[in-house]
Parts: C-alpha cells; sequence; structure tokens
C-alpha cells in the first residue's frame, strides 16, 4: 500500500477584544438580548458609513508583531460579496489587497520536535450574524448582534501534517493571543474557530492532492476527530476509489464523526472582491507602530525562564503559572506586595486554581487583585491569620473587593496572642474529655491530636498551632 | 486571463457575453497585463506609494461602545419580526 502524508492549512478566526463594533460603536460584548446591540450600520441599511475601530487595528498589529508578520503600513478594507441572511449588506467587509500582517511565523513543539509554521497572513474583517431556525413557523431567525463584531483571521501555509500538530499550533497560537490580550479565544463560545484545509499526497512527492476543507470547527478535540476522519476518508478513496475526491467545502458532525459535503469550494472570483470606496486606506506610521509595540508582554516561555531563574519557582510551578495571562498578573502583582514569590505560586496552584475549578472557571476569568492576595499571604507568614482562615478569606476574595486585614478583624480572624485565655479554652476542653487525657497519659499518643482539633474548633483557629500544642501538653500532663 | 475563468466570472456577475465580446474582453485584458509588465521596468525604489488618488486616509474613531438605538425602532420596517428577531424565509442549506 502506497505511504501517504497529510498536508494542512488552517485558517483561525479569533474575535478580538474590543467594547465596541469593528464599523460602528454597538456593543461587541457577548450574550445581549437579540438584536440589542444594532444600528442601522450594523444592519446594512442604505447610507450608512464605516468608521474604523482604531483598537481593532492595534489588535491586528499586535498579533501580527506575537506571530512575528511584518506590518503592513498602508492597510487597506475589501467588499466579499455573498448573500445570506445573516450579512445585512450582502458583503462582508474584509481584507483580501493589502492585509494589515504578512510572512509570519509560529513555533510549535510536539513528540517529533519543534517546527515552524509559516503564516501567510492575518486580516481584519467583520463577523456575520446568527440565524435560528424555527421548526414551528419554518422561517429563519435573525439576530444582528454579532454582525460587525470584530475578527482577525489568521492564514497558515499548508505547514502542518497531523491532527497533534494541529493541535499544537492552535494551543500555541491561543496562548500568544490571550497573553497580548487580542482575543479570549474562548472556543466554547465561538470566539476562536478554525476552518481546516486538507489534503493528502504519496510520501515525497511535491504535488499537492485534492483539497477539502471542513468549515467553522471550534472545539479541539472534533478537530482531531474530524482530521483523522478525513485523512482515512482521502486514502480509502485513492486506494479503492469508493469515491471521487473534489475540492469542496464540508462540515464536521461530531456526532456521527463523520463529515458531510456542503458545497463545492468557492475561490476569490466568485466573491467579485473589490475595494472598499467607503473606507480609505488606513496609514500605520511609526509612531503608532512603535506606540504598539511598547504594549507587546513578554513571551510565556522567557517569563517561565525569569520565573524560575530569577524568583526561584520549579520548573512545575512556573509551567502552570504561565498558562495564563491573567495568572501571571495575579502572580506579579501579589510576589511584588509580599516578597514571597514561592508562597504565592503555591497559594496560586494549589488553593486558587482549586477555587477556579470549583466555580468552573478558567484561568484566563481570574480577577483576584494580586495585590490583595499578597496582604493575605504576609498576614499568614507574619502569623496574624492561621491558613485556614485565610482560605476562607481568599474565598470571599474570589467574589468580593474586601481588605484582607480589615476583613479579619472584622469577622474575628486574627490570631490570638491571649495565653491566658487560650489556657481557658484548653482547660474546659481537657475537662470535658477525660477519656482521651486518660488514653494519653497511658501512652496513646494520637490522643493528643483529638484534643487539639477540638482546642482549635474553640478557637476558631485563631491560635498559633505551635502555641496551642505547647499549652495543651502542659495542662495534659498537669491534669 | 483564460477563457473559462472569465466563463465563470460572467456567471458570479450575472453577465453573458456573446463569443466575440468575450474575445475582445480577454484581448483588452492581455494588452492591459502587457501595460502592467512593462511598468515593472520603472525604477520606483525611491518613490513613496501613493496611499490614495486623494492625499487622505480612513478617519477612525476611539473602542468606545455607545447603545444609540432601541431595537423596536429599528424593526420598525421589518415585514415580520418574532421575539425581538427578524423572520425571514426558511432557509435551506
Amino acid at each position: 500500500m502506497t505511504k501517504y502524508e497529510t498536508v494542512i492549512g488552517l485558517e483561525v478566526h479569533v474575535e478580538l477584544a474590543t467594547k465596541s463594533k469593528i464599523f460602528c460603536s454597538c456593543s461587541a460584548e457577548f450574550g445581549a438580548e437579540q438584536n440589542e446591540s444594532v444600528c442601522p450600520a450594523c444592519c446594512g441599511m442604505p447610507g450608512m458609513l464605516p468608521i474604523v475601530n482604531k483598537k481593532v487595528v492595534e489588535l491586528g498589529m499586535t498579533a501580527g508583531m506575537m506571530l512575528n508578520c511584518d506590518i503592513n503600513r498602508v492597510t487597506t478594507f475589501d467588499k466579499k460579496n455573498y448573500y445570506y441572511p445573516d450579512l445585512p449588506t450582502s458583503y462582508q467587509t474584509t481584507q483580501l489587497f493589502a492585509p494589515i500582517c504578512v510572512n509570519g511565523t509560529v513555533e510549535i513543539t510536539t513528540s517529533k520536535g519543534t517546527k515552524n509554521v509559516r503564516i501567510k497572513q492575518i486580516h481584519m474583517e467583520e463577523d456575520a450574524g446568527k440565524l435560528v431556525h424555527d421548526d414551528w413557523t419554518d422561517t429563519s431567525l435573525v439576530d444582528f448582534n454579532r454582525t460587525s463584531v470584530p475578527l482577525c483571521e489568521i492564514v497558515s501555509q499548508p505547514d502542518l501534517s497531523s491532527a497533534e500538530e494541529v493541535v499544537a499550533y492552535l494551543e500555541r497560537l491561543r496562548s500568544l493571543l490571550r497573553f497580548a490580550k487580542v482575543s479570549d479565544c474562548r472556543m466554547e463560545q465561538g470566539s476562536m474557530r478554525c476552518d481546516v484545509n486538507l489534503s493528502i499526497r504519496p510520501e515525497g512527492s511535491d504535488k499537492l492532492g485534492v483539497r477539502t476543507e471542513i468549515k467553522n470547527m471550534n472545539s479541539i478535540s472534533a478537530i482531531t476527530r474530524a482530521i483523522e476522519y478525513e485523512v482515512a476518508r482521502h486514502i480509502d478513496a485513492l486506494e479503492t476509489g469508493s469515491e471521487e475526491l473534489v475540492q469542496e467545502t464540508r462540515r464536521w458532525d461530531d456526532i456521527k464523526g463523520k463529515s458531510y459535503a456542503m458545497r463545492n469550494k468557492e475561490t476569490a472570483g466568485d466573491y467579485r472582491y473589490f475595494p472598499d470606496p467607503n473606507i480609505m486606506p488606513i496609514v500605520i506610521d511609526d509612531e503608532w507602530y512603535d506606540s504598539v509595540k511598547k504594549t507587546l508582554p513578554e513571551f510565556p516561555e522567557v517569563k517561565k525562564a525569569r520565573y524560575v531563574d530569577k524568583l526561584g519557582l520549579t520548573e512545575y510551578d512556573a509551567d502552570q503559572l504561565t498558562r495564563s495571562r491573567a495568572l501571571c498578573d495575579c502572580f506579579e502583582s501579589a510576589s511584588a506586595t509580599c516578597g514571597m514569590p514561592k508562597e504565592v505560586a503555591n497559594w496560586l496552584i494549589s488553593d486558587v486554581m482549586k477555587m477556579l475549578n470549583k466555580k468552573s472557571m478558567t484561568f484566563d476569568m481570574l480577577s483576584l487583585d494580586g495585590n490583595k492576595l499578597g496582604q493575605l499571604i504576609k498576614l499568614v507568614e507574619d502569623g496574624k491569620v492561621s491558613r485556614a482562615n485565610a482560605k476562607k478569606i481568599l474565598s470571599i476574595m474570589f467574589d468580593e473587593d474586601i481588605n484582607p486585614e480589615e476583613y479579619a478583624e472584622k469577622n474575628g480572624y486574627i490570631v490570638s496572642n491571649d495565653t491566658d485565655q487560650i489556657a481557658s479554652i484548653i482547660s474546659a476542653v481537657v475537662a470535658g474529655d477525660p477519656k482521651a487525657v486518660a488514653d494519653y497519659k497511658s501512652g496513646k499518643e494520637k490522643a493528643i491530636m483529638s484534643l487539639f482539633g477540638k482546642c482549635m474548633r474553640e478557637l476558631k483557629g485563631n491560635c498559633d498551632p505551635q502555641v496551642l500544642k505547647e499549652l495543651l501538653i502542659d495542662i495534659v500532663n498537669k491534669a | 486571463m483564460e477563457k473559462e475563468y472569465l466563463i465563470k466570472l460572467e456567471k458570479v456577475n450575472e453577465l453573458r457575453l456573446e463569443d466575440a465580446e468575450r474575445e475582445n474582453v480577454l484581448a483588452f485584458f492581455e494588452k492591459r497585463a502587457e501595460d502592467l509588465a512593462s511598468l515593472e521596468e520603472v525604477e520606483t525604489s525611491n518613490i513613496t506609494r501613493m496611499v490614495h488618488v486623494m492625499p487622505i486616509t480612513a478617519g477612525i474613531r476611539e473602542d468606545v461602545a455607545i447603545k444609540k438605538f432601541e431595537r423596536d425602532d429599528l424593526q420598525k420596517g421589518a415585514p415580520e419580526t418574532t421575539d425581538g428577531y427578524w423572520q425571514v424565509p426558511r432557509l435551506v442549506e
């Protein structure tokens, strides 16, 4: 049997993290009631003209800089014409002739080592609306909230050759774009989605095979399954002649585990692209370019190396923290406040991550004030609040903007240094459990831990454990 | 330009050309391609790129979200709406 190799190129759409839409001032926020974030411009009403959102251009430049692209200093918009009810103007405003970024690279790592994937271009464009099919009335319902929400489309060269490489590429893109705050890249909300262009050819051949495109994939696991299915389908078609491969666009049904033909693959000619006469060219001068360049974050791997080399974290801890920009920001701010980076890393990786999981939140949804986390950790390290009570305060800090020290004082979480008061509570506990006292005195050392737990509960955790233990043993021995 | 591509462009632009017209269009494009090729010979490395025929660039705005219109007002002219949606004939995929 002939050995085949797979050739894959990706078109990845990411929704840009702006407050407003690309060509009008309507809110771009996800989750509004249907058609509540619309205006005559994004509804395609006659006579309305687009005005470009500055932040969209800046995020486009940022994406390009993160992916090692050349930035086109003169960039233009074009009209891509097609009719569909979710596109009220009957054209999508996008970029064909002078996209904002060209010629980039992204380094990926897989089980086979590292590899550079070339980026052909990044262009800015508007999203389409949403259609809901109403079976009851046999009609389609149109919601224009998403219309004109800004997107960047990142087009790779066909440099990928397996599902594993595709996953590594998408995860790398997601990490870089989230770090630079270009997009939240939430695949489940559709703010990152992907079209997979795939063909196969005999190993060693330089001639590309028939290409199919699987549209609108928004889950890494579904992408993996779709690629594996398509590769098997192509090989089967070539080996057995079971079907004729044609250049076409296909839809992936993840429940059935199959792809289906949607339409013949379009080419640029089908869309009758032409320069948008309503949007003048955008010129990016040196001053604007430099101001965006200055906002670029430290790359995740550079941060990771710094955390290990300069702050003394383990590779594992540094790796965990650099999975998210929000975690890194919180870590750096908390460390600056309390001066104990290792402690901060422990709190974030154990307690904070646990709380995020419990609330089904992702790292990037973390809004914890790093400065206040640092204050809380300092309270623990200074012996003013017990670790157990600090965890209770932390869970409040997740939902409310509180000052940890004030909250601890107000709610009786400050550790008591009053040994007379502690001794009096211990005496009462000891008097109430003569069996534990007798057990301890007869050599059962573990009995002291039962008394210790009872005393700590009575003291609501507000006691230095070492002080409590010493006083307890003393009182039990005298009892 | 190849004749097949011209026929495809006719289709997507809803045009129909007679054979003689096609020959004229193809000859026209061939001549323009030659003209453009001759421009490659011009030394342009020291010439600043012309951004637009007029000395203007795009006006851009800050990223501020403003709600200026109410849904009901925008849907006043719609033939059919339901639950805040525009309602259109069912789409066949």
